[in-house]
């Protein structure tokens, strides 16, 4: 059983120049430790899929399935408990302090404000924006605002994150930084879907995929994979 | 030796070897044996020397128009050797070399352009080679993150990979792009006539 699994994922709005059809079939396996990043163009439906996989919108057909539970039939979503979905500073957070940002979850589930603000804290260290801590959210730079985010849903230790567009408006210069951690949280076990625009997002996941015409399309196969065109040769290390 | 007098000569040069010889000369003047070592270091995987031998006949050929020296006074005792430096004339030469590769990818882009709208009559695979390359732009982009950590003797040699790393990167993305646009002209092909977008 798959972490999570979508089987023949559509999904279609309507327009008034008629029905667009933006997942046609998708079908997606993630298990602990991935990290696979969608790529597309605008207006390709990557974001429509991150939003499905995390069971905040559902497929007009096909079925998502987080730990073995439809997300469909879930009772209460998983947002906040297995899935997290990191968003950066709302316009309502703009005005708090980080740390504050940070432990509201907690605090929504019970948890008290003295535990809430280590786990917090120890959040903030994981994803490398600890100095942030006192700061306010709308005072942040693009990607510590992604660390925070991230830092937020990692509070209620999902085991998998859903991140749309993390290296969005960061800086060329701290983008790679942004990845490294993905790639550092996927290597202790949380999965981690991610999508892109840019095909400098791509770095150093273990599946990249594209999404076009509303297909999903990946890696090619092992036979394919010694005739690849492209392939640059990478200086040696030294 | 002027500019003037090694601009004249560099129109035959073609092979990549020894440009790229030339440009570990313009880095630092070296001799001969070391540069041997340096090649092998800096462009492995990208340029061989087919021997230690190979990087003589270079330097030979790079003398002879002009585009390195030996620096005064380094080939006297009882064994010289003697360290190469590059004139100004052909530092500049070099820089123009380096623009003129991005006319040499356009070239190749473009034959493969010309080469797969030659498939455009087969469909299914020219289709078959869109997904193909594709896949092979994904592949080339989701390889591992570039060190960021460097000791100052490997900060040089890092900051050239994460250059390499960020135009392959770069060019992968307009690949991708690229890719969805044939994907539609060739549903265009296949579609009945009518007024195209």
């Amino acid at each position: 059983m798959s972490l999570l699994a979508l089987q023949d994922v559509c999904k279609r709005y309507s327009r008034t120049a008629g029905e667009r059809t933006v997942l046609r079939d998708v079908t997606l396996q993630l298990e602990p430790g991935d990290l696979a990043v969608v790529w597309g163009l605008k207006g390709s439906g990557r974001s429509t899929l991150l939003r499905i996989a995390a069971g905040i919108e559902a497929p007009d057909s096909g079925s998502v399935r987080f730990e073995g539970r439809d997300l469909a039939q879930a009772d209460e979503g998983l947002l906040g408990g297995g899935i997290g979905f990191p968003e950066r500073g709302s316009r309502s957070a703009e005005g708090r302090g980080v740390l504050d940002h940070v432990m509201v979850g907690l605090l929504a589930h019970g948890v008290g404000p003295r535990a809430a603000r280590t786990r917090a804290l120890r959040a903030l260290e994981r994803v490398g924006a600890e100095q942030t801590a006192s700061q306010r959210v709308a005072a942040l730079e693009q990607d510590e605002s992604v660390r925070v985010a991230i830092a937020r849903a990692l509070t209620l230790e999902p085991a998998l994150l859903v991140i749309d567009e993390p290296t969005k408006g960061v800086d060329q210069l701290a983008r790679d930084g942004v990845l490294a951690l993905l790639r550092s949280l996927a290597n202790d076990g949380i999965a981690v879907l991610a999508s892109t625009s840019e095909s400098t997002g791509l770095a150093g996941a273990d599946r990249a995929l594209a999404l076009s015409e509303g297909e999903l399309r990946g890696a090619p196969p092992a036979e394919l994979a010694t005739v690849l065109p492209l392939r640059r040769p990478r200086r040696a290390a030294g | 030796m002027g500019a003037g007098r090694v601009r004249k000569q560099q129109g035959n040069m073609q092979s990549p070897v020894n440009w790229a010889l030339l440009g570990l000369v313009i880095e630092r003047p070296s001799y001969a044996y070391e540069l041997a070592h340096r090649f092998d270091r800096t462009y492995d995987g990208a340029l061989s020397l087919s021997s230690t031998s190979h990087v003589y006949t270079a330097l030979a050929a790079l003398e002879e128009r002009g585009l390195v020296e030996e620096v005064p006074g380094s080939s006297t005792g009882r064994q010289p050797k003697p360290r190469y430096r590059a004139p100004q004339g052909a530092v500049e030469l070099y820089q123009q070399w380096l623009i003129g590769q991005l006319a040499e990818e356009r070239r190749r882009q473009r034959l493969f352009a010309i080469e797969l709208a030659a498939l455009m009559g087969r469909p299914e695979l020219a289709r078959g080679v869109i997904d193909g390359y594709e896949q092979a732009c994904l592949q080339e982009a989701s390889d591992p993150l570039p060190s960021q950590d460097a000791n100052s003797e490997e900060k040089v040699s890092q900051l050239a990979d994460r250059l390499i790393d960020e135009e392959n990167r770069l060019a992968v993305g307009a690949h991708l792009a690229w890719v969805q646009y044939l994907r539609r002209e060739l549903q265009a092909i296949g579609e009945p006539a009518s007024p195209r977008r």
